[in-house]
Parts: C-alpha cells; structure tokens; sequence
C-alpha cells in the first residue's frame, strides 16, 4: 500500500482587503524541504505579488520580475515572437529614465542585468550590492509601469531581436524545434517557438502600435511578481516594492489561449538541412501540464531521466556500446498547458536514424507495459532532489531556480509539494501515466537531415 | 528508501571564505554542505606534441567521460546518479582541471569516485573511440557547421597564433585527433599529470583532515617534471589581415584582434580590463560598441570586446575561471549581422576602435567603469565553485585574493595610466580580422577599391549618427589586398 503523505503547508488565510495582504509563507525550513529557505509571500491591494527570500550570501541582492507573457500569450497570427520583442523593449527607456540613465545607474551599482523570455514566462533580473536596491528598484519600477520608445527606437530594437534570431541560426536544432512545435501543435500558441517565426520577426518594424497594445495588456501587476532574494529582510523589501510598484494600475486583460485538440493521429515532419550536420530525430509526445496536485506530470517527469538519461539503458546501448547516437536527452518542461516530452538523439550516421528512432519509440513502449524497479525509482528521487540542491549556490542561482516555479503558481511553496509529489509516485503510477501519455496518436517526430551528399 | 536530505544546512552562514594555499593545494574550508573540488594541472594543450593536437583534451576527456581500472564509465555513471553529479573537464592552453560539486552527504562516495578516475584511469578502448568521435564532432559539427560565431572566435586565436603553441584550437585539428590512439593518452598522462603539476583546489564544509587526505591521494602521482614553460609573444603582425571563412549560413560573424603582452601578472591589467569593459563589457549594454552598434543602429545583438580568452561566450554571461595564460590577446567580436550591412559593420567597429586609441577614454566614463568594475567583481565571485577557481588562478598570476587584486589596483588607478596603457598596448594597424560569411566579394572590394557600404535604416536617425555613417560608410579597412585570405569552412581544423 502506498503512502500518499502530503506535505501539508499551512496556508494562512489571506487577511484584510484593500489593505497590505501577508502571510509568512510555509517556508520556515523544516527538514526534507527541497527548497530549505524560509520565505514571505506578500500581495500588494494592485495584484502585485513579491516573494522575499533572505538568504545568507553576504552583501548581494537579486531581484527578479517574473512577468506572465510569453509566446504563449501570442493569440493573433502574424504576431509570433512579441513577448520576446517585449524582453527587449523593456531596455529603451520609460518616462523618467532614458536608457543611456538607465544604463549609467546599473553601470555604478556594477549590476549584472538582463532579461529572458520562454513560452510562458519573461523574467526581469538585476544582481547588485544591496546598497543599491533602493536606486534599482525606482528604476526597475519606472519601466514596469510607465515604459516610453518612440516608433524609431522601436524600429531600430527590432533589428536587434532580427540579430538574435541570426545569431541563432547556424544551429539546425533552432529549426528542429521549431518544425516539430508547429507539427504537434495546430491550435495552440505552443505552435511557434518563442524567438518567433522569421517572417513575423522581419514585420515587426510595422506594428509599433500593436506594441503599445502589448505592454498595456500584460505590463500589469496582477501579470507579475517581484522576487527578492539575497542580503534583504522581508521588511526592507515590503517596504522599497510598495514605495516604488505600490501605485502600478491593475490591468484588464485575460488571454484567451485556444485550446488544443487531442491528436487524433501520428504526426511526421523533415527538415532538410542545408549544409553539413549530423542527422537528428526528435520524437515527441503531448504531456500534461504542471502540477503539484496531480500525478501526472511527476510521474513523467521521473520517468524521463529513467528512460533517456545517461543511466538509462537507451543510452548506455545508444551512446556508449554501439556508439551510434552521441547526444541523447530528453525535455519536459514545466508548463501551465500540456506541452511536449521530447526525445533528442544526434545520429552519427545517417543509416541508422530510423533504427534509432525506433529504439525511442521502443523505450516509450517499454515504460508503458513494464513498471520500473523500486531501486532505480528511489535513485532517480535522490538524484532530483540533490541535483535541486546542488543548484542553489548562490542568491541568484536561488532566485533562478525559483522563477520557473513562481511563473506557475506564484510561490515557492509549491517545489516543495511537487517533490513530496515525486516522494509518492510509485512504479505502477508511472506504467499508468507511460500508457495514458505514450499513444501513437499522441506522437510527433520530427528528423532533419542534411541535404544529400552534404553529410 | 533514499533517507531525507538535511538541506537547511544550506541556509547556513556562509561568509566570504579565506583562502588557505598550501604546498600544492589550494583550500577554502567554510561551512557550506556543497563541497566544491578543483583538480587543476598546470599542463593543457600548449603541451600537445606536433602532429598530436588535441592529446591534452582527449587524455582530460578519457578521464571525465571514461572508467577507471577499477569501474567502467557506465558503473561511474550509474553510482554518480543519485548523487547527481558528475567530473568534468576543461583544458586550455596551459591548465587542465577537474570539477565536480557533491553534497556533503555524499562527499566520501564522490571523492572515491573522481579519486579512482583522476588516478587510476581504466583507457579502455571503447570509451577511447567514444571520446575522440566527440572531438572530431565538435569541430567538424558543433564549431564548424552550427555556431559561427563562436567558430569566427577560435578561428582568430588560430590565425593570431599560427606556428605557435597555443595554435591549433584546444581540441585539437580533425586529422590530428583521428591520427590519436590510446597508447598516445596513456603516455601523455604518464607525463603530464603529474604532482609538479598538480594544484588541489577544494572548498566547503568538508570534515577536519579532510583536505589532508586528498593531498596524500594525490600525492601519489608521479613526481615528474613541470610543464610550465615561457610561451613567448606569437610573431607580431606587420599589418592587419583579413580572413574570410565561407560557408553557406544565413548572416555574417566578425572577430578581431591581436596578441597583448599583457596578463592578469602585469601592472597593465586593471587598465586595459577598464578599456575592454568600457569599450565592450561581455553581454551588457553599458558599454560603448554595445550602444553604438545595436542600441543606435540596431546592426546586431551585441558586441563586446575581451583582454583574456573567453570561450563558449554565447552561452554565459561569466567566463569560466582556469583559463589562465602567459599570452592573451585583446579582442573584439561582433556578432552576426545581416549579410549586406557586414561590410559597414566591420568598418563601424574599426572606426571605433580607432577611435579609441586616438582620443582614449573621457574623464567620465573612465569613473564609471571603474566603479563598474570594482564592484562587479563580486558579482563574478558569487559561487564557491567561482571563488575557488579565481584563486587557483590568482596562484598563477601570483597576485594573490583577485577580489582585494583588483579593488586596490582600480583605487590607485588614473585616467593618465589608461590613457597611457591604450597608446601602449592597443596600437592600430595591427588587427587581425576574422569574417564568417556566405559572400566575401563586398569584403574583397572594400579592401581592394575602398568600395563604400553605405546603410540604410528603418526609421530617421538623429544627426550625429548620420554625419558618423557618412564617414563609416567609406572608413578604410587597413587591410593590403595580398593580406585577404579567403578559406572554405571545411579547411578550417584540418
């Protein structure tokens, strides 16, 4: 019998409407928690949440924005790549600082600063002395709230997003990925990878009043959350993020993300290459999405370093014995929609790609008929669990490994409920979830070959 | 079932360490439960005998990524799973080293591990096959058919060090690794990895003695004799050159530079690391070509400039520590730009360079990188892992904690002494340039004819941007015609 033992977080009540909301999240460290740092969760009467985590890193601060628009967000056609696009508007000024005024205050506080964009998330970072967090955070603030680029510098920014892209294009899998999102997805934004397609990326100069509609409809407080992790108090913090974000209008916008279907059918694609690579395959199924609740997710997600990591059997056949494939990986990405679990393998030789992508498909067949071996689930468990804490290595890198999981459920008492999740899975759960995820009709495979007589 | 992780140890305090050295070890005990190892031998691959380019990194490779005498490479594999960690390697020109993080819980079922790897190397064949295919992808694949401009980066270390030790790329050439065989690693290893070689770097909360006992681990390397050799300065250039790598991709890559005599050892340093981040601080806009390029004209993603060897910069925001050197160059690289503006790109990050030797740094922008910088080397020495490898390097460079290095030489430092250092160091005339593109002719007739690239843009720019393109736009590339060299992608690494 299997003991599904919660980890019960003691939610205390929000209090007090239209006053500060607080609660001293569950975080107070108690043992076996994978995230170990006492943390608060404070929400602003705007929608605004910020997330505090002292740590004992001396001097440094990091703060990070965690915005809810990626390119899942991009509903309209034509308009793929804008979350990102917006990663980069956000470094052209706001009303009461320039970006050269910008740059010199982050040049003076020495602070490490930029910005990343996914499906679903664009995350703000600054690293800096905590002597500056007040200077930054005014700063920060200013462009959340009231961001101000004239047509020029928006014309001229999306010529660099266009050098991104470029910068970006020699690597075949960049065309990989986006050949098997647009295959296995038809409805669904997943359908176009977050750089955006090039066309879309070219049009961008065009639509600068599309821009201003962008940032009106996700730069809200209720579409963020401020992280502060480092040499802080939850005081201190309170404290700048109100004086600073307190006055952010709550927006209106709700996305209305279509749906996908089920598959119905198994999907194909090729891309051919135009100069000399190795051959790859990429075999892919729909997942569910993230939960802490559900088994679903957790079951798969232990089972994907079980069947394709390098202490699996397909690898140890794969790469070491037969020597046939010299990259293997799997990805399985936590997502607010099901998403894919994708299998990579770079071929050596041409000749055995089908024989390769039949061994994956075999593995995936595997998993849904056989239960796995308690020892190797119970090592998989140990893995994930330290591989999280050997993460943690800095204040950054803490606030890092939080903002994927701040994006999804806005705190970070949620890792610690999804490893007690991975606590619980048990071998058959995880046969269950193979065979209700790992079905012909689910499936898209994707291979990419260089032209003939390139190889 | 696995027993619960004692993680809140994580929160412990965990202050800036003292750095202990100690014979040949390098130790930072603290209190963190990460316990962080750096196995540095002072040999990389300016060792490589010729003909045999790529031994240091195969030999590194056969190590981290193959079994001991003891465990095959997959029983390594399968006891480091549950630890989920791993040894890996980087080799450079004159340091090779070993990293590997555990957890405390796991520190003495690790150490066995890396400590059976690192001494007792199995050299079976099957992983020798393995480890050199890897090799030759990486160059025939990874470098030279999917990143071109991290192959325009490498490419110039090897034109800028031709006939020179550090001239083949640290992997290797494709003909060299394929020529390699295993009795070649088992010899380079007998000679090279050796105790007047070895540097232990270790930090964390590691147990009393525990330092002591891989000392006495590793002390049973042989002897040997110390690699440490003088490089000297590779031949000077008598003008700037121009190679064109072609191959067929989408946008062109520009690197240049030219050697420096000047290291992390030399009075110089803290000045030109002033002039490199003012002109081209790695992956920030608070820098000078940054908002000239991209921010004004929008040419590119970025573009940046380095006094040391930074590899794999695409990919990180800070190098990696380990790569220290006698010889380094100073080095600007563009990134890819749209196939018709690489022409006046290239002339546009001449023209500022130029500009930079010319008119040095102003009164205020050199206060604020300094400032920068000061306090940016905190940012750089975050982890322990970071902390531990500056000052293995710091032990190289002889200049002992970098932090405390590098505060104090930027608080005595004058604008005169930068100004000086640039008129010194960064002469003109001498770049060598690097493009990777699908069409050399623009290149070729504006060395050749001075054939102008004027720009066109998008949207209006202010005066001052236009009167600077006018010039641009026909800037002489300072390059003889003889000097242009035009290289198909697939002899590069031969």
């Amino acid at each position: 019998m299997k003991a599904r033992h919660w980890v019960v977080v003691a939610a205390v009540a929000l209090a007090g409407v239209g006053a500060w909301m607080s609660r001293q999240a569950a975080g107070e460290s108690r043992g076996g928690n994978v995230f170990p740092y006492a943390y608060s969760v404070d929400d602003l009467p705007n929608g605004l949440r910020l997330v505090t985590v002292p740590t004992d890193y001396p001097n440094m601060v990091a703060l990070y924005v965690v915005v809810r628009a990626g390119s899942r967000d991009e509903v309209e056609a034509g308009k793929s790549g804008y979350a990102h696009l917006f990663e980069h508007l956000m470094f052209r000024g706001s009303e009461n600082f320039t970006p050269q005024q910008r740059d010199d205050i982050m040049k003076r506080a020495g602070a490490d600063t930029n910005a990343t964009t996914n499906q679903d998330r664009t995350t703000y970072y600054a690293v800096f002395s905590k002597e500056d967090l007040d200077e930054v955070m005014k700063v920060e603030a200013d462009r959340f709230q009231r961001l101000k680029y004239a047509e020029p510098a928006f014309k001229t920014e999306s010529l660099a997003v266009l050098g991104e892209y470029n910068k970006n294009s020699a690597e075949p899998t960049e065309k990989l990925d986006e050949a098997l999102y647009e295959t296995a997805f038809r409805r669904h934004t997943y359908a176009h990878t977050t750089m955006g397609y090039l066309q879309d990326i070219q049009d961008m100069p065009n639509q600068y009043a599309y821009s201003l509609e962008f940032y009106k409809r996700f730069y809200t407080p209720e579409y963020a959350t401020v992280l502060l992790v480092g040499d802080v108090t939850r005081e201190r913090a309170v404290d700048v993020t109100k004086k600073y974000f307190g006055g952010w209008a709550r927006g209106s916008y709700k996305p209305d993300i279509p749906a996908e279907p089920p598959q119905t059918e198994p999907r194909t694609a090729h891309v051919d290459w135009p100069s000399p690579t190795l051959p790859w395959v990429a075999v892919a199924f729909k997942g569910p999405a993230y939960s802490d609740t559900a088994w679903d997710k957790a079951a798969l997600d232990l089972l994907s370093p079980m069947a394709f990591g390098p202490n699996s059997d397909l690898y140890k056949r794969l790469v070491l014995e037969e020597q046939k494939v010299d990259d293997l990986g799997a990805n399985f990405g936590n997502h607010p929609d099901p998403e894919l679990f994708t299998v990579y393998a770079r071929v050596k030789n041409v000749k055995d790609l089908d024989e390769v992508r039949d061994r994956i498909l075999g593995t995936f067949a595997q998993f849904t008929r056989q239960p796995v071996e308690q020892s190797k689930l119970d090592a998989t468990r140990s893995r994930m669990r330290y591989s999280f804490a050997l993460r943690m290595n800095s204040s950054p890198a803490i606030a890092a490994a939080l903002a994927p999981y701040i994006l999804l459920t806005r705190t970070p008492d949620t890792i610690n409920k999804v490893f007690a999740l991975y606590q619980q899975v048990t071998p058959e759960d995880m046969r269950a979830m193979a065979g209700k995820y790992f079905t012909d009709n689910n499936r898209t495979i994707v291979t990419l070959t260089p032209k003939a007589g390139t190889q | 079932m696995p027993r619960r992780l004692a993680l809140v140890a994580l929160a412990a305090i965990l202050l800036q360490p003292l750095t202990f050295t100690q014979g040949a070890s390098v130790v930072q005990p603290g209190t963190s439960p990460l316990i962080v190892f750096r196995i540095l031998f002072t040999a990389g691959s300016a060792s490589d005998p010729a003909g045999q380019e790529g031994l240091a990194s195969l030999t590194a490779a056969m190590l981290a990524e193959g079994g001991s005498r003891s465990r095959t490479y997959q029983q390594i594999v399968e006891a480091m799973y549950p630890m989920a960690t791993s040894v890996n390697w980087q080799v450079d020109k004159e340091m090779t080293v070993f990293t590997g993080t555990t957890h405390v819980e796991n520190l003495d079922r690790f150490y066995a591990l890396m400590k059976d790897m690192l001494l007792d190397p199995g050299f079976r064949q099957d992983d020798f096959t393995r480890v050199r295919d890897d090799a030759v992808n990486f160059l025939k694949v990874s470098l030279r058919e999917s990143n071109d401009e991290e192959l325009g980066k490498e490419y110039l270390y090897n034109v800028i060090y031709a006939g020179h030790p550090y001239g083949h790329h640290n992997r290797g050439t494709i003909p060299s690794v394929q020529k390699l065989t295993i009795d070649d690693v088992r010899g380079f290893y007998r000679d090279h990895f050796t105790q007047a070689n070895l540097v232990v770097g270790l930090a964390g909360g590691y147990p009393k003695g525990f330092d002591a006992k891989v000392e006495s681990d590793f002390a049973q390397l042989p002897a040997g004799s110390a690699d440490r050799k003088t490089f000297a300065a590779p031949a000077a250039a008598a003008a700037s050159t121009l190679a064109i790598v072609t191959r067929d991709t989408r946008s062109t890559a520009i690197s240049m530079g030219f050697p420096i005599d000047v290291t992390r050892s030399s009075p110089d340093w803290p000045a030109l690391a002033v002039v490199a981040s003012y002109l081209g601080q790695h992956r920030s806009s608070n820098s000078h070509l940054y908002q000239r390029l991209r921010e004004a004209r929008g040419l590119n993603y970025g573009d940046y400039a380095y006094v040391e060897y930074f590899p794999r910069g695409m990919f990180q925001f800070a190098p990696d520590p380990n790569l220290a050197r006698q010889q380094q160059i100073f080095q600007i690289w563009i990134r890819p730009v749209e196939v018709n503006t690489g022409v006046f790109t290239l002339r546009a990050a001449l023209y500022e360079y130029d500009t930079l030797v010319r008119d040095g740094l102003s009164r205020e922008a050199f206060e604020a990188t300094r400032q920068f910088l000061t306090k940016y080397s905190n940012i750089l020495t975050q982890t322990q892992s970071a902390r531990l490898g500056y000052a293995l390097d710091s032990r190289y460079y002889r200049i002992g904690d970098y932090n405390t290095y590098l505060r104090d030489a930027l608080a005595k430092l004058s604008l005169d002494e930068v100004n000086r250092a640039i008129r010194q160091h960064l002469a003109p005339n001498r770049m060598r340039i690097v493009v990777v593109t699908k069409d050399p002719k623009p290149f070729q007739d504006a060395v050749a004819r001075n054939t102008p690239s004027p720009i066109r843009y998008n949207s209006p720019k202010p005066k001052d941007i236009m009167d600077e393109d006018a010039v641009i736009q026909a800037y002489r590339i300072d390059v003889k015609p003889a000097d242009v060299t035009v290289v198909p992608v697939e002899k590069v690494f031969q």
